[in-house]
């Protein structure tokens, strides 16, 4: 890790110099090696705060959207999933692709710091396992898509089995048993909105549950109202989610939601595939969910 | 002193929760909290009152996430307030630490005084007990001591339990603490037992001249690069046990409804959001600059002591590795 | 910092159902409305200059509005501007249909203070509402304040709110100047044409013994603001009233907060002096 680091911290001391970048995002550490943060390095005299270990799990696509409207120039540094997120955004046109210089890290798979960081806080009873992060255990795509350059050595996938087995698992249960499984996970829902923030695919201005003319979904927090949120979030991510899974990684209640992510890249592949989200960059290109083929299935109408 | 011998807990938590809901510190499947005894399963959840504290503070109890305020009837030109909904039932807080009966209190300066007595809040806090669980070994993330909190004597609280091995030392410290001990007498026994040793704080954070420091540094250049991390999602202020700002918003069916009111966040773009689309607070550095002010600063000014009560739950959870005690150094640091 | 004397009920939240008994259209998106009690007798509280009330269309929300002050408070009135969700459902009522009201919230404007001052009303669009209750109780109190200067200015001639009292009944009363201006030209209009902050300039009503008091846009507010500087008017010679987003307006949910203040509890009535205090967020 110490080579990656140092390799960034090269380039990003090139590009400053070289005027190519006005700002660099990579993660800094500020104290133990968990406590890792996004980091936004605005001169040559930043560079040598940028460090990139096992706990920079964080996907800085998503710190993309807070500049959008700028003109400056990007420099980033982007794993496996995270340069997913760079295509989407792309496809969807929120940033322009002269902005960015895209360093991309072959990712050997992540720890998790919120987990090191709450086995150290003293709330748990039970130390959890603090290995490779769940999310990362079913990666699927450690190498970069899109970089303007690329490094660290070539990663294997680490999924094992099948891909979809816990959904296929789901699916078999009969309508009432996985209702009941839905509303007693999302019941617990505090509704904070965290994995919206945290969510490269989530990019609109004015986000729908922000909406008060007219309000879509109530505020309150009930069974009702937080399957509303999921299920309109959910239907919302169809064709967009790049399965960083960041949004179960940082919900503070540990919702699945993952399962309900996966469920909708499955059925868009099958439906209306081939099609993964985020996986090529193939200018005017349109995700799946945003054209209207002949042949898409229309036997539920 | 009075003790309460460990092997008698769930029956004094029985015999409580008889006339009284008593929230208790659970590990509740993956969640942490406080959830009611009554909730409790065996097997499948644990009590966590020997453990530094729970991810949800208990401010749930007091100020609970969604809570109904009064039905609406309208039909036409008429319209009726046909009930409201205050909730006095007596509820039980059994194990807050000192840090989450600071939050409590400070809930209870904002909705009980200035004026105004929120009649919702108020019914709630009328009848609700808080039992605390005196904190001997502070966590790495602890900095009570500095926000005005005493982890071994907490004020505020009605009973204060002390773990002394197999016994928990207990001390009425209020009337309805003393109603309380009364109610289990039966249950706790006469010895002499010895309260543990505090042992020293891991951090050492100097809260003095903050707040006033603060005040001259609304337009310091130190906030944007220090805001920059943040995502704006709103976790700090979920699990804090002292954040309290609310949203009022209606519910209809048809003819008839309700309005409640839910926990809100100043972290989310539309929280100061005007009719007219005008937000003074648009940008996220400025949200952010909100909240750490009201905490160190605001809350001090107007009720004489910080917001922040120093329990490190926000240091947790953000996931963005956002700390209030290094933004507490930045100040300090600052010119 | 105050404490409040609350007239309301013990429950501080919950609204009183009143009747709207007329609604008048003041421009093409302000309307007023007269509320009273559903019994016909009266109103549920008395407020004085520059306090505010919640309005609540019930099945939808609840805003905070300005009360006009009257001196025989036989009915509440509101003039309300068309700008949200709430304020456009109200604007489709009828009268005759309830409403909610809760109140009064705020901490009116200093009309003891004021007494003996020169009055120098400066009022762009619907910020004319707040300062009509100001204006009517010096009118009703005439021997108590000494020159009034009332500036006023709006987008368009039809954007004018409140046209019977500027362009006639206020010119008429004695010791009064009232000047009224719109942005731009038009065709039936052959008054002044300007922006209230350069027309203020122009005036240049003199600050001896003056008390200016600004109520408007927020853009508007800092370019008076400026001028009045300019002009010579002190930090305590200036009053103005301030608008956050309210929920509550008891102070109680946090967000109408400008530094340690509760705009809807310790103001929105603020002489400049004490704005110097408080962070620039308004």
């Amino acid at each position: 890790m110490k080579e990656i680091t140092n390799k960034i911290q090269e380039i990003a001391t090139r590009l400053f110099n070289e005027g190519k970048a006005d700002v660099f995002l990579a993660w800094e550490k500020q104290g133990e090696d968990y406590q890792v943060k996004p980091y936004f390095a605005r001169s040559i005299d930043d560079v040598k705060n940028i460090v990139f270990n096992e706990y920079s799990i964080h996907n800085l696509s998503n710190a993309l959207l807070k500049l959008r409207d700028g003109h400056e120039k990007i420099g980033i540094v982007v794993k496996g999933c995270d340069s997913r997120g760079i295509v989407r955004l792309l496809e969807d046109l929120q940033i322009k692709r002269d902005r960015l210089y895209i360093v991309g890290v072959s990712c050997p798979g992540m720890k998790d710091p919120l987990v090191a960081g709450r086995n150290k806080s003293g709330f748990n009873k039970i130390q959890e396992e603090e290995g490779l992060a769940k999310k990362c255990q079913d990666c699927i795509q450690p190498n970069p898509v899109i970089y303007d350059e690329l490094v660290g050595s070539e990663q294997a996938a680490k999924l094992q089995g099948e891909r979809f087995a816990k959904i296929k698992a789901i699916e078999n249960m009969t309508a009432d048993e996985r209702y009941k499984f839905f509303e007693d996970t999302l019941s617990t829902c505090i509704r904070c909105y965290a994995c919206r923030q945290v969510c490269v695919a989530c990019n609109c201005r004015t986000c729908i549950f922000d909406e008060m003319k007219p309000q879509w979904v109530g505020r309150e927090n009930n069974a009702t109202d937080n399957m509303m949120y999921h299920i309109v979030k959910a239907s919302h991510m169809a064709g967009r989610c790049i399965e960083c899974g960041e949004c179960e990684r940082v919900c503070p209640v540990n919702i699945p939601l993952m399962l309900i992510n996966q469920k909708l890249i499955k059925d868009v592949n099958e439906f209306f595939g081939p099609y993964e989200a985020g996986m090529q960059y193939i200018e005017g290109a349109k995700p799946a969910m945003s054209m209207y083929k002949e042949k898409d299935p229309d036997n539920f109408l | 002193m009075k003790v309460l011998s460990k092997a008698k807990l769930e029956t004094v938590l029985n015999t409580l929760n008889e006339n009284t809901e008593v929230f208790v510190p659970m590990q509740k499947g993956v969640q942490s909290g406080y959830f009611t005894w009554k909730s409790f399963e065996n097997g499948k959840d644990e009590l966590m009152l020997d453990v530094l504290n729970v991810y949800h503070s208990p401010k749930n109890v007091v100020l609970p996430q969604t809570e109904k305020m009064y039905g609406i009837k309208s039909k036409g030109v008429e319209v009726n307030i046909d009930k409201t909904y205050e909730d006095n039932h007596p509820t039980l807080i059994f194990g807050a630490r000192g840090c989450d009966v600071k939050g409590i209190l400070a809930m209870d300066d904002v909705f009980l005084t200035r004026g105004y007595e929120d009649s919702f809040y108020k019914a709630r806090r009328s009848n609700n007990i808080i039992i605390a669980n005196a904190c001997y070994n502070p966590g790495p993330n602890c900095f009570c001591n500095a926000m005005e909190v005493n982890p071994v004597d907490p004020v505020g609280a009605d009973v204060i339990i002390r773990d002394a091995g197999d016994v928990y030392i207990w001390e009425a410290k209020s009337e309805k603490g003393e109603a309380i001990t009364a109610q289990i007498a039966s249950l706790l026994e006469e010895k002499d037992a010895k309260s543990p040793e505090s042992k020293p704080f891991k951090q050492n954070v100097d809260y003095t001249g903050v707040a006033e420091k603060l005040k001259g540094m609304f337009e310091h250049p130190f906030w944007n690069k220090i805001s920059e991390p943040c995502s704006n999602c709103g976790m700090c202020t979920y699990v804090c046990p002292s954040c309290y700002c609310f949203d009022i918003q209606v519910k209809m069916w048809g003819d008839e409804g309700y309005r409640f009111r839910a926990w809100d966040s100043c972290m989310y773009e539309e929280y100061s959001r005007e009719a007219g689309g005008g937000n003074p607070r648009g940008a996220g550095k400025e949200r952010f600059r909100n909240r750490f002010l009201h905490k160190l600063e605001f809350y001090k000014e107007r009720y004489g002591t910080p917001l922040c009560t120093g329990c490190g739950r926000c240091i947790v959870v953000c996931p963005n590795d956002i700390n209030i005690v290094k933004i507490i150094d930045a100040v300090k640091e600052a010119e | 910092m105050s404490d409040h004397k609350c007239t309301c009920s013990e429950q501080p939240l919950v609204p009183t159902v009143v009747e709207v008994i007329d609604i008048i259209d003041r421009t093409p998106d302000v309307k007023s409305f007269f509320v009273r009690n559903v019994d016909g007798n009266g109103v549920p509280f008395q407020v004085a200059p520059g306090q505010c009330a919640m309005i609540s269309h019930l099945p939808i929300g609840e805003s905070m509005i300005s009360c006009t002050w009257q001196e025989e408070q036989e009915h509440l009135e509101f003039a309300i501007k068309r700008v949200g969700l709430m304020t456009d459902e109200l604007h489709q009522i009828e009268v005759g249909q309830k409403i909610g009201v809760r109140g009064p919230y705020g901490n009116g404007f200093p009309t003891e203070a004021c007494k003996g001052k020169d009055m120098v009303f400066i009022a762009g669009g619907i910020g004319l509402a707040p300062l009509r209750s100001f204006i009517k109780y010096c009118f009703k109190h005439r021997e108590d304040y000494g020159k009034i200067t009332i500036l006023y200015g709006s987008r368009s001639k039809a954007d004018l709110c409140f046209k019977e009292e500027i362009l006639d009944l206020w010119p008429k009363e004695p010791n009064t100047e009232v000047f009224v201006t719109i942005d731009n030209a038009e065709a039936e209009w052959d008054g002044h044409v300007g922006f209230v902050p350069s027309y203020l300039e122009e005036l240049n009503p003199s600050s001896n013994g003056a008390i200016a008091v600004v109520c408007g846009p927020p853009i508007m507010i800092k370019f008076v603001l400026q001028s009045l500087e300019k002009m010579g008017y002190n930090d305590e010679q200036v009053i103005t009233t301030l608008e956050m987003r309210m929920k509550c307006g008891i102070g109680k949910c946090g967000r109408c907060n400008i530094g340690s203040e509760f705009i809807c509890l310790d103001g929105p009535v603020y002489y400049l002096k004490q704005l110097r205090d408080l962070p620039p967020e308004w």
